[in-house]
């Protein structure tokens, strides 16, 4: 089943919305970044998102953990409504809800050591003192596979692959529940994307951390997730466990993502049956009216135009939001 | 290997070093493979191992502080690295066309559309003012961009990445080259447009004849759209062969490496990473450069550098494993 009863975090209706400065005369345009998106993650489940740039999976990340305020909906993260705390009502909670960003060389400050980088959130919630701390900074920079003597060393000496790393271990710190990694491997090389995966699913097997894994990466997405998410210009426009999302997947978008992943097995590539989009994604300040897919889609119809599609339920795993399902 | 008549493009023995205040760092550091005409050869590899700067050295688009060495790179018959920089001009965007990773920088800002398609032409086929104009428009309904005659008048800024891409491939290819080299040309790209650039420039290489060499460090593309393939790891190629031999028949611990690394589609079986991270080319190891994040690696791996063993026709691969002495010794080593 996709929606168990008491879920660690549940997300009703996110709406965030940004305004557009335009012109004095003019009326000021929103763009909806996020809209109605709905869904939940279990205690030691990975939830994937995925969808194109721009389609608002990293401001679902983001307004999670309340770095951006809603513009509507609820966050309720282990039965407590998140979403209109103040920032320091917020603050036990930053404890147990971490991030890891995709640009490991914009995310560490370049003028701090690694030590000082992993001992940062320490110091903000106050965990550990003296010695014990120190021991706890080496401690976690054993766990993600680096040297102690790494630690009194700054970031930019070291490779993109164990900067993630760095970044990884100042998400673990402070021991958290849950980690929104947003693309956390596509600045990598292959090699080391598999390294970087490989520690994320230890520590899930280890510590039952949830996540919210962000990605364009549809294969690596289907490797390490529970359930999926589809994502079409701030619309979550399918939902479902990981079999039931690969193995039948219903809406035109999802279909035409899947089929335009390169495959890496020149036979497979071959046989495979591509369904090549046409244009570009459409600008989320003036969406299309109805269902935000239809100006792509080959199947639209005359009630695309006019309605929005809701998520429906398909079965215990599976929704989808399309007219034509 | 191939007879004389169908080899386009044939590298032999470049080194390329770039000098630096840390010193000199040997980006690649001899290596020899050919292109035929009407081929799509694959070069992949992770960041740094001299697969770019490969391509810099064959258009002879280096920076002052790089040296280039190289028996002769032979294009069409002619030694590329004695050309002067004059000699070079009728090549570069004629003969062989460009795509660059980055469509945002490798666009002027400051020009429209337009004007960066008429460059070349200008120069390259003396096409001026309405003629040019005309066939500016042609290229860029040609690579499918809606609306030509409007989006010729405006600014890279004004258009979406894959847009960009498109543009540059109008750039490139509006000279019928009989060689175009991409350099990661969907890296910066979502997948479904990385799917709409590569089918474009499929059906361009048909339409033009021309060959192709595709740069890339996704398996995946390359899998779709070439038919022999080069890997190259620490400034040295380590394996050649058909698409057929690097995926069904690897030869090399790199390439099996690579190709565990990514996630296989129906199973959810553990990826297998390649520990450690690749060498530094300020000081290249002395024996096979990945004889550190080998996990087959034996004493005389890291003391000499492998030579190439001939497996077939078209596949080689540099790997002690393979070499029948070592082979007699051990027997077959599995490495995948």
């Amino acid at each position: 089943m996709i929606e168990k009863p008491n879920p660690l975090l549940q997300v009703e209706d996110l709406k965030m919305y940004f305004p557009i400065k335009s012109g004095f005369f003019s009326k000021p345009k929103v763009l909806k970044a996020v809209d109605n998106v709905n869904f939940s993650i279990q205690k030691g489940e990975t939830m994937g998102l995925v969808g194109e740039s721009g389609c608002g999976k990293t401001t679902v990340g983001r307004t999670i953990l309340r770095l951006y305020n809603p513009t509507g909906g609820k966050i309720v993260y282990g039965g407590e409504d998140l979403t209109h705390l103040s920032d320091k009502e917020m603050f036990p909670y930053r404890k147990k809800m971490q991030m890891i960003f995709q640009d490991p060389y914009t995310s560490l400050d370049p003028r701090m050591t690694v030590g000082s980088i992993i001992e940062a959130p320490l110091k903000v919630h106050n965990l550990y003192q003296g010695k014990d701390r120190e021991d706890r900074v080496r401690e976690l920079i054993q766990m993600v596979g680096l040297k102690p003597d790494h630690i009194n060393r700054y970031p930019h000496e070291f490779s993109g692959g164990q900067r993630q790393r760095i970044g990884i271990a100042r998400a673990l710190a402070v021991e958290p529940e849950f980690i929104v990694c947003d693309e956390p491997i596509s600045a990598l090389d292959v090699s080391i994307q598999a390294q970087v995966i490989n520690i994320l699913e230890e520590f899930q097997e280890k510590f039952h951390f949830s996540y919210l894994f962000i990605s364009h990466d549809l294969s690596m997405v289907r490797h390490i997730s529970n359930k999926v998410g589809v994502m079409y210009l701030g619309h979550l426009i399918e939902y479902a466990s990981v079999e039931e999302m690969y193995q039948n997947m219903q809406h035109p978008y999802t279909k035409s993502l899947l089929s335009a992943v390169p495959i890496a097995d020149p036979k497979k590539a071959a046989e495979s049956q591509r369904v090549v989009l046409q244009g570009d994604v459409p600008s989320p300040i003036n969406p299309p009216s109805g269902c935000p897919f239809r100006t792509r889609c080959p199947y639209a119809k005359k009630v695309c135009e006019e309605q929005v599609p809701q998520l429906k339920k398909l079965n215990e795993d599976h929704m989808v939001a399309c007219h034509l399902v | 290997m191939s007879n004389e008549k169908n080899t386009l493009l044939e590298v032999n023995n470049l080194h390329t070093s770039f000098h630096t205040s840390e010193g000199v760092v040997q980006s690649v550091r001899g290596i020899t493979f050919h292109v035929d005409r009407g081929e799509s050869l694959g070069i992949v590899g992770e960041s740094g191992c001299g697969k770019s700067v490969t391509m810099l050295s064959i258009m002879r688009l280096l920076d002052d502080n790089a040296k280039l060495e190289a028996d002769s790179i032979l294009f069409d018959g002619e030694d590329l690295s004695k050309k002067t920089k004059k000699e070079m001009r009728p090549i570069q965007g004629n003969r062989i066309g460009m795509i660059f990773q980055d469509p945002m920088t490798s666009l002027n800002p400051l020009f429209t559309v337009g004007e960066q398609i008429k460059n070349p032409l200008k120069r390259h086929q003396n096409l001026s003012g309405k003629k040019a104009e005309e066939k500016a428009i042609q290229m860029l309904e040609r690579v499918g961009i809606p609306d030509p005659a409007k989006r010729i008048h405006q600014y890279p800024h004004e258009l979406s990445g894959g847009m960009r891409q498109r543009v540059m491939i109008a750039i490139a290819m509006c000279c019928e080259p009989e060689l175009l080299i991409a350099d990661e040309p969907t890296t910066a790209l979502d997948v479904t447009i990385q799917a709409q650039i590569l089918d474009l420039m499929k059906n361009l290489k048909e339409e033009y004849h021309s060959s192709i060499i595709l740069i890339t460090h996704d398996l995946g593309v390359i899998a779709g759209v070439c038919s022999r393939i080069v890997v190259m790891y620490g400034g040295l190629i380590m394996e050649e062969g058909t698409t057929e031999d690097i995926f069904y028949r690897t030869a090399h611990p790199y390439t099996a490496g690579l190709l565990s690394s990514i996630p296989k589609e129906e199973t959810k079986q553990k990826l297998i990473p390649i520990p450690g991270t690749p060498p530094d080319l300020l000081n290249p190891p002395k024996g096979c450069p990945f004889a550190a994040r080998c996990k087959h690696a034996r004493k005389l791996c890291k003391e000499q550098a492998p030579g190439f063993i001939q497996l077939s026709e078209e596949h080689r691969a540099a790997c002690w494993l393979l070499h029948p002495a070592v082979k007699q010794k051990l027997g077959e080593v599995k490495i995948r």
